[in-house]
């Protein structure tokens, strides 16, 4: 029987197969042929792409190269997002192998944040940590853990380690019973057509009256129009790693089951295709 | 306390049973044509680095 420990291996080990093709526009001594890798779509794209970087780089001059990025169908892609969320917002219901360019050159500074070295990435996942605890815990948790603790959290993601990381995560998902859940959820709901990079507000998980507010509560409450009505046909997927939960579905389960390892619950609203 | 116990399907509610479909449901349609694919991450044996 299906237990709510294998959503956690689920979610972790999900993976996006993904086709780079280098930029027809780069210069390169040689045709450059596509590459092939299965993402961790829980990770990040310029935490998982050395070997990307380093096929590419066989065919170029060092002289032709600067620092490495990506685009999907002409959108750079954020490395500072997780890859699921990359990919359910931008290329969910599309063929995969999801296909993503690569270019070494003209570096989109307006659309991207720099990324030339791990460190970067450790230093954006550890900073979503503390922010979702400080929403969670009042910050108690994390502040409890030694650096040896946060370097393990780290460590986990980056050698995709599921034991190495949930065995400190666990800490981070704990409440008291009498309060029934987190302070506030730590989420994130993300939209293609707009300019505003996310909705991000205080939300709690229970209401005044001790009752478990669900997804659609939520909803609700920042992006009604996700929500289906009786009159016309369903406008939008709300997709979580790729699914669709039932609206009903607990939000506090959801953010201790389907979170980010940065802990964040992160909700992509994008348009139902039209079939 | 936080994690749920194993439950029985007929005591399991709509929305979780339909979380556990889709995500295999989902790992069918992003993985099982691609196995032969390589994997991003190696799986190195994990090494504490000492330099904290």
């Amino acid at each position: 029987m299906a237990d709510d420990k294998d959503v956690l291996r689920d979610v972790w080990f999900g993976r996006i197969p993904t086709c780079f093709t280098l930029n027809p526009d780069e210069i390169t001594e040689r045709e450059a042929e596509p590459y092939y890798l299965l993402l961790p779509r829980v990770s990040y794209l310029t935490l998982v792409t050395d070997k990307v970087k380093k096929h590419f780089l066989k065919v170029m001059k060092t002289e032709d190269v600067e620092e490495m990025w990506f685009e999907y169908e002409g959108t750079p892609l954020k490395w500072h997002y997780p890859i699921g969320v990359l990919f359910d917002l931008h290329a969910s219901n599309t063929v995969l192998p999801w296909n993503i360019t690569v270019q070494f050159r003209n570096f989109p500074d307006r659309d991207l944040l720099h990324c030339q070295s791990n460190s970067i990435v450790e230093a954006h996942f550890m900073s979503s940590i503390k922010e979702a605890d400080a929403l969670k815990h009042k910050s108690q948790v994390i502040n409890d853990m030694q650096k040896k603790d946060h370097k393990q959290l780290w460590m986990g993601l980056q050698n995709d380690k599921f034991d190495q990381f949930w065995a400190m995560n666990r800490k981070l998902m704990e409440y008291s019973t009498e309060e029934g859940g987190f302070r506030y959820i730590p989420f994130r709901i993300y939209q293609t057509l707009s300019d505003r990079p996310f909705i991000q507000k205080l939300f709690r998980p229970v209401s005044p009256e001790g009752n478990a507010y669900t997804l659609s509560d939520l909803l609700k409450e920042m992006f009604p129009a996700a929500l289906p009505t009786e009159r016309e046909p369903k406008r939008y997927q709300v997709l979580i790693h790729g699914i669709e939960p039932l609206l009903e579905t607990p939000l506090q389960w959801l953010s201790e089951h389907l979170s980010h390892p940065d802990n964040f619950l992160h909700i992509c609203i994008v348009p139902a295709p039209s079939d | 306390q936080s994690m749920s116990l194993s439950v029985t399907s007929a005591q399991m509610s709509s929305w979780r049973r339909q979380i556990f479909e889709q995500l295999s449901e989902r790992t069918k349609r992003e993985m099982d044509n691609f196995k032969h694919y390589e994997q991003a991450i190696e799986q190195a044996v994990w090494v504490k680095k000492g330099s904290m």
